[in-house]
């Protein structure tokens, strides 16, 4: 596009009287793709960078720099205050600009009543470690508690063997105020407690620092940053976590982060409950020989008598091939409030098992992703074998399969949202979008697995419909 | 043990046994072994609570990196309190955790000590049982605190009513003192402190 862009501007200013107009009219229509505002048709759309713990660092220096510059204030004291005030360094300067002391001393780094006066005689007896050294031995913060060198190490080394960094506090007893980073590392000597300090700070900035993530994949030192801290998804660059940005842990669109977490401990309390529930294998519905579920679809057909059924709600699947998929829906007992306690737990514990069954369902589908990658690899080995199509023919099933995985992640994520929904026409609507990219997936996967031919046009339009459902969903009900 | 925790260890020893609250019987330090890693603390209930009158031992331990981490103290001396456990004498106290300070000394420890007897921090509590009494039932927590003050820290009070409740269930074979616990958490009901003892 901007090639093309080029290349009409190189033509106006050359050939400006006999192509204005032409040129004009493609300017135009450049322009009005260019302006299509990628947030408004994708409702997952997020801009983010992945950082190294380098960029982080030129990043947060950037902050101090200004900080510093902008108060005349040392480096060190300029990051007590950002890592206390979230790094925002406007509402800093702000505070500052109106009561500076009152701002020194909420942030720590001022006493709040006045230092305490020190005799200045050659010899002082160090209140930690009770002996007496000449007074060049002494140093104090802000506070002018004076204790000996030896003691301050100490005291630094306890404290960061304890995992404490930027929480470090002067000896003095109900002193507040905190310890420059500076006046740590003068003091600490030992190099492995050093670096343990520098990479614990480290951590607290980026903790503190509102637009600021640590990749939460298992030893990636990967950061995330973005302007928007909203809980959308954001994937690691280099080990490829995918993870929501405000809360850090799996992401989970259409539900928010207080509710994802309230469900994944109700999970996790019920667990004996949903390990029951969640054997692997059931009947067949009409001919009762044992079922084990080796793959993602839904949608099961039984080796032995051949008949067709709902792995879910093991229905007939002749009833799921509607329009309305009535499986993923809970029906509420209307009579519910006149029913004993116990009859009301066992309800309560009816609904919240039918919910997590189609959790843990998918959950273990996309599980199994793995395995299905490889079943179609060995299907279009044997294809490419016997002469039906080119593996690039086949290239398709792979983009599908990955598509049908970020659409059951979706569906998957819709049950807890689902679960802590009022009962009311909002969620009969969210019921009835969830019924239909559930319906769409299953249609996907069984397609997918089943896939006889290389032309894909079939395919790739159920492809677009259960992404299109998905986004569909994702547009009316995911709120951040 | 580190040259530093003995040094201090010495240094406060001196300090407190010259004390004006040990002259006063306010506060007591003795040494357990000669390595100064352990100590024994006593302290006087305060005047006009319902720990006046009892004496109440303090187990004291020294950690190696001491002072710039606290002491490790708990009551020997059962006590019902909100922020003391009534089973382990744990103590629930910000100075011997994370609001420690490396110039607080064992004195500072005991005068806290004597200082959170005398205003108890309930909604902080150590002893759920103890704090939800505090709470709902201060009357009862008072006598109760100081009956425990006159069985196990040799206060004054004796509390007939109680002593009688306790004895029955000493007859149906209860141990005293689980037998003390049980009425003591169901505000002295004799019978759900039965059922709960023979539940």
């Amino acid at each position: 596009m901007n090639t093309e862009g080029d290349v009409d501007s190189d033509m106006e200013c050359s050939d400006n009287e006999c192509f204005g107009d032409d040129s004009d009219y493609y300017n135009t229509d450049d322009i009005d793709i260019e302006q299509v505002d990628p947030s408004k048709n994708d409702p997952e759309y997020f801009e983010f960078e992945c950082l190294t713990e380098e960029q982080v660092e030129r990043l947060l220096n950037e902050s101090v720099e200004l900080l510093s510059n902008n108060l005349q204030i040392l480096p060190s004291l300029a990051k007590v205050l950002l890592h206390y005030h979230n790094w925002n360094v406007s509402e800093i300067i702000g505070k500052y600009r109106e009561n500076a002391s009152q701002l020194l001393i909420n942030s720590r780094v001022k006493p709040s009543s006045a230092p305490a006066s020190n005799n200045c005689s050659r010899y002082l007896t160090c209140p930690v470690c009770v002996l007496t050294h000449s007074s060049d031995k002494f140093l104090s913060l802000n506070c002018g508690h004076l204790f000996c060198k030896g003691c301050w190490t100490i005291h630094f080394e306890v404290q960061i063997n304890q995992g404490i960094s930027t929480g470090i506090s002067c000896m003095a007893r109900e002193c507040e105020v905190l310890v420059p980073e500076d006046f740590v590392l003068k003091l600490v000597l030992q190099p492995n407690i050093k670096e343990k300090y520098l990479q614990y700070i480290f951590q607290d900035y980026v903790k503190s620092h509102p637009q600021l993530r640590f990749c939460p994949g298992p030893n990636c030192q990967v950061v995330i940053k973005s302007q928007d801290t909203k809980a959308k998804r954001a994937t690691c660059s280099k080990c490829k976590s995918i993870f929501c940005f405000k809360c850090g842990i799996d992401y989970h669109a259409p539900t928010d982060c207080h509710t994802i977490q309230k469900w994944l401990t109700k999970c996790a309390d019920d667990s004996e409950t949903a390990n029951y529930i969640s054997a692997h294998t059931k009947d067949c519905p009409k001919c009762h020989i044992c079922i084990e579920k080796n793959g993602g679809c839904n949608h099961m057909q039984c080796y032995n008598c051949k008949y067709d059924f709902c792995w879910m709600c093991l229905g007939d699947w002749k009833a799921h091939g509607s329009e309305y998929y009535e499986c993923s829906r809970y029906k509420e007992n209307p009579n519910i409030a006149h029913e004993s306690v116990h009859a009301q737990a066992r309800e309560a514990l009816k609904k919240y098992l039918h919910y997590y069954e189609r959790w843990e369902n998918h959950l273990k589908s996309l599980k199994l992703e793995k395995e299905t990658f490889d079943k179609l690899k060995t299907r279009i080995n044997q294809k490419v074998m016997s002469g039906r199509g080119t593996w690039i023919d086949w290239q398709y099933l792979f983009t599908a399969a990955s598509l049908l995985a970020k659409c059951r992640y979706t569906l998957q994520y819709t049950y807890p949202y689902a679960y802590y929904m009022d009962t009311g026409p909002r969620k009969e609507l969210f019921e009835y979008q969830q019924a239909q990219l559930e319906a769409e997936i299953e249609n996907l996967s069984w397609k997918i697995e089943r896939a006889e031919t290389t032309d894909r046009g079939d395919l790739e339009n159920q492809m677009d419909i259960a992404e299109k459902r998905r986004t569909t969903l994702l547009k009316d009900f995911l709120d951040v | 043990m580190a040259n530093i925790a003995a040094q201090r260890i010495k240094r406060e020893f001196k300090e407190v046994i010259k004390s004006e609250e040990v002259a006063k019987c306010a506060i007591k330090l003795e040494l357990v072994n000669d390595s100064f890693t352990e100590l024994k603390g006593e302290i006087a209930g305060p005047p006009d609570t319902p720990y006046e009158g009892g004496n109440f031992v303090l187990e004291i331990k020294v950690p190696e990196t001491y002072p710039f981490n606290p002491p490790k103290v708990r009551f020997v001396t059962k006590i019902w309190h909100p922020n003391i456990s009534s089973v382990t004498g744990a103590i629930c106290l910000d100075i011997l955790k994370d609001q420690w300070a490396a110039a607080m000394t064992l004195r500072t420890v005991l005068l806290s000590l004597q200082a959170l007897l005398s205003a108890a921090e309930p909604d902080d509590p150590q002893d759920a049982v103890v704090a939800k009494q505090y709470k709902e039932n201060l009357e009862m927590f008072e006598s109760t605190a100081r009956h425990w003050t006159n069985i196990y820290a040799g206060g004054p009070d004796l509390n007939k009513d109680f002593n009688d409740k306790i004895r029955k269930l000493v007859e149906m074979g209860v141990e005293e003192h689980q037998a003390r616990v049980a009425l003591s958490s169901y505000n002295w009901d004799l019978e759900r402190a039965t059922e709960q003892l023979f539940s």
